[in-house]
C-alpha cells in the first residue's frame, strides 16, 4: 500500500469510528459475527438507522457482509482486521521513527 | 486533533535551555534521513526551523527550495514547541501535529515527543456526539488493541 493510500485508509477508519453507535457495533462484532437485525436490537436503533451505520462501516472496509445460503435477505456482518492493522502500522512506524530521531538527537546534544 | 497518538520520551544529559536550542536551531545537524519520515523524495535535503523566532519547520532541498512540513503553533523556550507535520504523500487535507516538551530532571532534561495522528476527527464532529475527544485520543490505541485481541481470539477459536 502506498503511503497516500495507507493514510487515506487510516483516515476512513477513524472517521467511521467517530460515532458511538458504530463504535459499539464494532465492539459487538469483535465478539462474533451478527445479523443486521440483532445489531439494531442490541444497540437500540431502528433497522433503517442500523442499515445506514453498517453502510458506513462497510465503505470504510471495517466489516464484511454475507448472506447465508438459505436466505439471501438475511445479512450477516463480521469485523475485518485489516483497517485496524493499517492504523496500528502507522502508530508503530511513527513510534520507531521518533525513537530513532531522539537517539540521534541525544548523541548530538551530549557530544557537546 | 485526532484519534491516534504516539508518545516517545528520552533523557539527555544537558540543561533544558541547551536541549531546547539544540532541538530547534540545530535540527539540521542531528535529524537523520529516514524512510519512515520522508517529507519529499529529494535527496540531500536538511530540516530547519525558520526564521528567528521560528514560524515554520521546513525541509530545504539541495537547490535551496523549501517544503513546508508545518507551521510552528506554539513556541515557548525552553519548555515546549508545537508544530504541524505533513509529508508530501499526505492528501491535501491531511495534517498531523507534533508537540515536544522539555522538562528539567536531576540528570538533565526529559524530552517528550507526542505525535498526534490524522486529522480525520474534527473537534465539532466528536462534540456533536457528546464524545470527550481527549479521552478518545488517549484511549484509542488501547481500544484497538483490546478489539484486536478479542477478534484474534474469536478467529482462532
Amino acid at each position: 500500500m502506498s503511503a497516500r493510500a495507507g493514510a487515506a485508509a487510516v483516515d476512513r477508519t477513524l472517521a467511521a469510528l467517530a460515532d458511538p453507535v458504530r463504535r459499539r457495533g464494532v465492539e459487538l462484532l469483535a465478539e462474533r459475527p451478527r445479523r443486521a437485525g440483532e445489531l439494531a436490537a442490541e444497540l437500540g436503533v431502528s433497522p433503517a438507522v442500523m442499515s445506514r451505520h453498517l453502510r458506513v462501516l462497510r465503505d470504510a472496509q471495517l466489516v464484511d457482509e454475507e448472506h447465508p445460503q438459505f436466505d439471501a435477505r438475511v445479512r450477516i456482518f463480521s469485523l475485518r482486521p485489516q483497517p485496524m492493522d493499517a492504523l496500528k502500522a502507522w502508530l508503530a512506524d511513527a513510534e520507531t521513527g521518533w525513537s530513532e530521531q531522539l537517539a540521534a538527537f541525544k548523541a548530538h546534544v551530549e557530544r557537546g | 486533533m485526532t484519534g491516534s497518538r504516539v508518545l516517545v520520551a528520552l533523557r539527555v544529559s544537558a540543561p533544558p535551555e541547551r536541549t531546547f536550542d539544540a532541538f530547534t536551531s540545530e535540527i539540521g545537524k542531528w535529524w537523520r534521513p529516514s524512510s519512515l519520515f520522508r517529507f519529499t523524495d529529494r535527496a540531500g535535503s536538511r530540516l530547519a526551523f525558520e526564521p528567528d523566532p521560528p514560524q515554520r519547520l521546513v525541509e530545504i532541498g539541495p537547490d535551496g527550495e523549501r517544503f513546508e512540513i508545518g507551521a510552528v503553533r506554539a513556541w515557548d523556550p525552553p519548555r515546549r514547541v508545537v508544530f504541524g507535520w505533513r509529508q508530501e504523500t499526505f492528501a491535501p487535507d491531511q495534517s498531523t501535529e507534533v508537540a515536544v516538551r522539555f522538562e528539567p530532571v536531576d540528570t538533565g532534561t526529559l524530552v517528550t515527543v507526542e505525535h498526534f495522528g490524522w486529522d480525520a476527527l474534527p473537534q465539532e464532529h466528536a462534540a456533536r456526539h457528546g464524545f470527550p475527544l481527549d479521552a478518545f485520543q488517549h484511549r484509542h490505541a488501547e481500544w484497538w488493541q483490546a478489539l484486536l485481541r478479542s477478534l484474534r481470539a474469536h478467529l482462532t477459536s
